[in-house]
């Protein structure tokens, strides 16, 4: 049965007194004029930008550590149980295997969720792991350079995204492709060589609101993307 | 077999002792990470070492831990956990060493059989893969690579499927239901497709062969 919003547990007042309490929405409290807020400083949204990536990556290791690990103890309880039952004689084999696949199967759905929060490669190894990870999966001739070098949790989380966002768009039996990861200075770089011009509008959403900026280049056959990001 | 493992999540460590000891195996070492279990091993042998990659030290303790018990007991074998089945981190398992090591997904390894056929290979001195991971190093190598696998029979993929898991003649033989010597005749014409210099002698280097084959970038990664 689908609750009507009022009738939720969580948005009902919890007594006749909070309820009392509660000014309507249509009833102002003062005849004061509103203040308005103004907009945060563009350091304020930055930070705030870069918050939320570090927030998407705690998410992944939250799963990772919490449910994942839970269910994955679980198989070896399972496994535990398993063994006395049939030392007792009891054929419960092919119940508990099935019960242990289906858990592996939940745990996969797991790890697709984790890797659209925060690719957990790209939290432990960085852009070059995680980005040659990502072309593989998606069977296109890329062909990533990178360092060991790290940029932090927001432009890694960006340039990931932005790249895979890009890569997704390439239709199947395209050009080999590379990506080139460097740092200039407190920027993080990315080329895109062999690119279609026409990806870097995406890209640049996907890179802006972290102060980000794409340069194009246009070549005889393809044009070179190049990201910048300013990084810790 | 004598086995010490060491994984920070405790209620996963504490399953795994309670499953190895039910599987008739001794736990002579259990710590919460890589640092606690070098210490102990300086004095108590262990033929197996169980390591979560990820744990302290951080990020991936499994790995430095593993490098540190390699060069202290050259014998020991050692099976890395972990919640992911990753190419990248099989790559770096196996700079590690390519005998006696093993990689497998941490929910994959809950029963008696499975956990201790695992640790047999690897005291054996077989590489030991997960499946998962295996199945998809060979369903999607890298770039041009692809032309060349899908040249391969229906049977010579699943013989190379199961050589990328790291099993043996006899293993693969075992899983497919056919003589040793039909797997060898198969392996011969898997590396004469992929051009491999075939090394009957030594499994683990065959392996090892396939590996780098499927994963390694066309010019070179």
């Amino acid at each position: 049965m689908m609750l009507e919003p009022a009738q939720r547990a969580g948005d009902a007042p919890r007594s006749a007194s909070e309820q009392g309490a509660a000014p309507g929405p249509s009833t102002p409290v003062t005849a004061e004029p509103a203040t308005r807020l103004s907009p945060p400083s563009e350091d304020a949204r930055l930070r705030a930008e870069r918050e939320q990536w570090r927030l998407r990556r705690s998410l992944e290791r939250q799963l990772h550590d919490g449910a994942a690990l839970r269910i994955s103890a679980l198989t070896l309880q399972l496994g535990l149980l398993r063994q006395r039952a049939a030392e007792a004689g009891c054929d419960l084999q092919t119940y508990i295997d099935d019960f242990q696949d289906e858990l592996h199967a939940v745990l996969q759905e797991l790890r697709d969720v984790s890797s659209k929060i925060y690719p957990p490669l790209l939290d432990e190894a960085g852009l070059g792991p995680a980005l040659r990870e990502a072309a593989d999966a998606m069977d296109l001739p890329v062909r990533v350079d990178a360092g060991e070098d790290r940029f932090g949790p927001a432009a890694e989380g960006a340039a990931y995204f932005a790249v895979v966002g890009f890569l997704q768009a390439v239709p199947a039996g395209s050009a080999r492709l590379d990506v080139v990861v460097r740092r200039e200075d407190h920027v993080l770089a990315v080329d895109v060589i062999g690119a279609e011009a026409r990806h870097a509008d995406a890209m640049l959403g996907a890179v802006r609101r972290l102060d980000g900026a794409i340069d194009v280049v246009s070549g005889p056959n393809a044009a070179t993307i190049t990201m910048r990001i300013p990084c810790e | 077999m004598r086995v010490a493992l060491a994984e920070d999540g405790a209620l996963f460590r504490e399953g795994l002792v309670m499953l190895l000891e039910a599987a008739g195996h001794e736990v002579v070492g259990c710590t919460a990470d890589g640092d606690s279990l070098v210490e102990l091993l300086v004095k108590q042998p262990a033929d197996i070492a169980i390591l979560d990659i990820r744990m302290p030290p951080e990020p991936d303790g499994g790995l430095v831990t593993a490098e540190r018990l390699r060069a202290a007991h050259p014998g020991m074998g050692l099976l890395f956990l972990s919640h992911y089945a990753e190419s990248h981190y099989l790559m770096r398992i196996l700079q590690i060493g390519t005998e006696a090591v093993g990689y497998r997904l941490k929910e994959k390894i809950g029963s008696v059989e499975v956990l201790s056929d695992t640790l047999t290979r690897i005291s054996g001195g077989e590489i030991v893969i997960e499946p998962v991971l295996a199945r998809r190093l060979v369903e999607r190598p890298r770039g041009e690579r692809k032309g060349v696998i899908s040249t391969l029979s229906e049977r010579e993929l699943d013989v190379l499927r199961l050589m990328a898991e790291g099993r043996s003649n006899n293993g693969i033989a075992a899983q497919l239901f056919v003589t040793p010597k039909a797997v060898e005749k198969h392996i011969a014409s898997i590396f004469g497709k992929l051009n491999l210099h075939a090394d009957a002698t030594e499994h683990h280097r065959r392996v090892l062969a396939v590996l780098t084959y499927l994963r390694s970038q066309r010019d070179g990664d």
